[in-house]
């Protein structure tokens, strides 16, 4: 395995944040993590970066302790989300080129023009992040998360603002970049259609817990308990949130 | 510690410094007004003859030594401001830099821009007051040191109530000097203090770097004794400083804060 979450939970006093949470993930894997809002996956994702203490369980990565081995793992994982964000007087390149230093990466700037023209942003390589739109800020999020060739990138929904045409071109870079690279990828998305394409298991979380996991089409059965032919993530999301209102 | 992450952080100021016009403001602006006003404070003193030569000195040597504590407390609070406000902890700390990185990277360029703004203030005493501090820089150098320790000191300090406490206290950046500036004797020697803050201003290293500044230009010569005090305090402080700090980023990690703070 290359990632390894065993018991963890995280408690914030008396509430419950993430409530004995097990998955591995296979080296070269898309895993899909999926919930409604304040199900867990991003306090998971924050314990899996060592942003967060868990109050009980572990996460090994490359099978070391985040803990223990923070440095290491993180030299060689990246992670990007559209909820934060860069310095925003800086420009693009010139943050790029922070985070270039400190993931070490070699020939930073011919490195940051592949980044820019992979995600369609060499235009805006010279402007200030502040004068980015919010897609666009995605995008440079994207590039900054490749920048050091990551074996495992955390991706917390990377298409949440963009467009379907650039969403789509997001998700199909993904998907190459796992194909060519090997690249392991921990995805959370809102967009049920585009986990389905691309990942191969899902671990589906609801009030912090881990409620089934599977591949799309086990998923499916096990949240609707009926036989089905495909996958339908959106049923199974809509019967998920509906049931949590109704309790 | 990786000297390539420290130097990311170093550069990433630098870009901060050079597109944000506040930082220009505080590196620069403040020691030069600072300077300009107490200059024509000596300069109407000595119009009325009210003053002994050496006190221009004193008022004017002061004010710089004052510029550089002041300047390097409140850069090394506001750097870690900075990534509050951008929304880059998460950035930052989910990469491999570590906190201890961080923070010497901000050393690094807190040094330099507190001794550009002691070079204006500076520059600006000797052409418009006739003051030079060059002469007294050797003997000034271990208080220097003693000020800059210090202010690093409450720097990593207020950085650590600000991790813990968000932006909601972000004032402390520039204030917490100022709570500090009257007991300082910046101005005045010890014994002009009532009885009562004595002890306060004896604790205090920045106290003991001015009392020596005094003697230095007093012609009293290098003060060993004020510079031990005050090296002794700032050990006191830096290893209190540096066991809160790491107490407080540990619970930060805890409590979930580092992904919360903005």
């Amino acid at each position: 395995m290359l990632v390894e979450v065993n018991h963890l939970t995280k408690r914030f006093g008396k509430f419950t944040a993430v409530n004995d949470v097990s998955f591995g993930i296979e080296p070269g894997e898309i895993i899909g993590m999926l919930g409604p809002n304040g199900a867990g996956k991003t306090t998971t994702i924050h314990m899996i970066l060592g942003l967060i203490t868990p109050s009980e369980g572990e996460v090994r990565i490359f099978g070391h302790d985040i803990r223990t081995h923070r440095e290491e793992i993180l030299q060689a994982i990246n992670f990007t989300s559209p909820y934060v964000a860069f310095p925003y007087r800086l420009t693009v390149l010139e943050n790029l080129l922070v985070f270039a230093r400190l993931y070490n990466v070699p020939r930073r700037r011919e490195k940051i023009d592949a980044m820019l023209e992979m995600f369609g942003i060499t235009d805006l390589r010279d402007k200030p992040v502040a004068r980015l739109s919010s897609g666009e800020n995605t995008r440079v999020g994207l590039a900054k998360a490749m920048l050091n060739d990551p074996r495992l990138l955390l991706l917390d929904e990377p298409t949440a603002y963009l467009d379907p045409e650039i969403a789509w071109q997001v998700k199909e870079l993904m998907m190459r970049v796992q194909r060519e690279n090997g690249t392991t990828i921990l995805y959370t998305s809102h967009n049920m259609a585009e986990v389905e394409q691309m990942c191969s298991r899902i671990v589906f979380l609801n009030h912090g817990r881990v409620i089934a996991q599977g591949s799309p089409i086990e998923i499916t059965q096990a949240i609707l308990k009926e036989e089905r032919d495909e996958p339908a993530l959106e049923e199974v999301f809509l019967r998920v949130v509906r049931e949590r209102i109704s309790a | 510690m990786k000297l390539h992450r420290v130097m990311a952080v170093i550069v990433r100021h630098c870009y901060e410094a050079r597109r944000n016009v506040d930082r220009f403001m505080d590196m620069v602006y403040w020691p030069v007004l600072d300077i300009i006003l107490w200059g024509f404070f000596t300069i109407y003193l000595r119009q009325g003859n009210q003053l002994r030569p050496d006190v221009v000195s004193f008022l004017l040597g002061a004010v710089i030594l004052w510029g550089i504590f002041f300047a390097f407390q409140r850069d090394m609070t506001v750097g870690f401001l900075d990534e509050l406000w951008a929304r880059n902890m998460i950035n930052l700390f989910s990469s491999p830099l570590g906190v201890w990185e961080y923070i010497t990277g901000l050393i690094c360029v807190n040094l330099v821009k507190t001794l550009v703004g002691f070079a204006c203030a500076s520059a600006i005493a000797i052409t418009a007051y006739r003051f030079n501090i060059v002469p007294y820089l050797g003997a000034f150098l271990p208080f220097i040191l003693t000020l800059v320790l210090f202010a690093f000191a409450i720097g990593i300090m207020m950085a650590g109530l600000i991790v813990r406490f968000t932006t909601r206290i972000q004032t402390l950046a520039w204030s917490f000097a100022g709570l500090l500036q009257p007991v300082s004797c910046i101005l005045y020697p010890i014994k002009s203090l009532p009885r009562v803050l004595r002890p306060v201003a004896w604790i205090l290293p920045t106290t003991h770097a001015f009392e020596g500044m005094r003697q230095v230009l007093a012609g009293g010569g290098f003060s060993r004794l004020h510079f031990v005090w005050g090296m002794g305090l700032n050990a006191g402080y830096f290893a209190a400083a540096i066991l809160f700090f790491n107490w407080i980023f540990a619970s930060a990690r805890n409590k979930g804060l580092l992904v919360k703070i903005e």
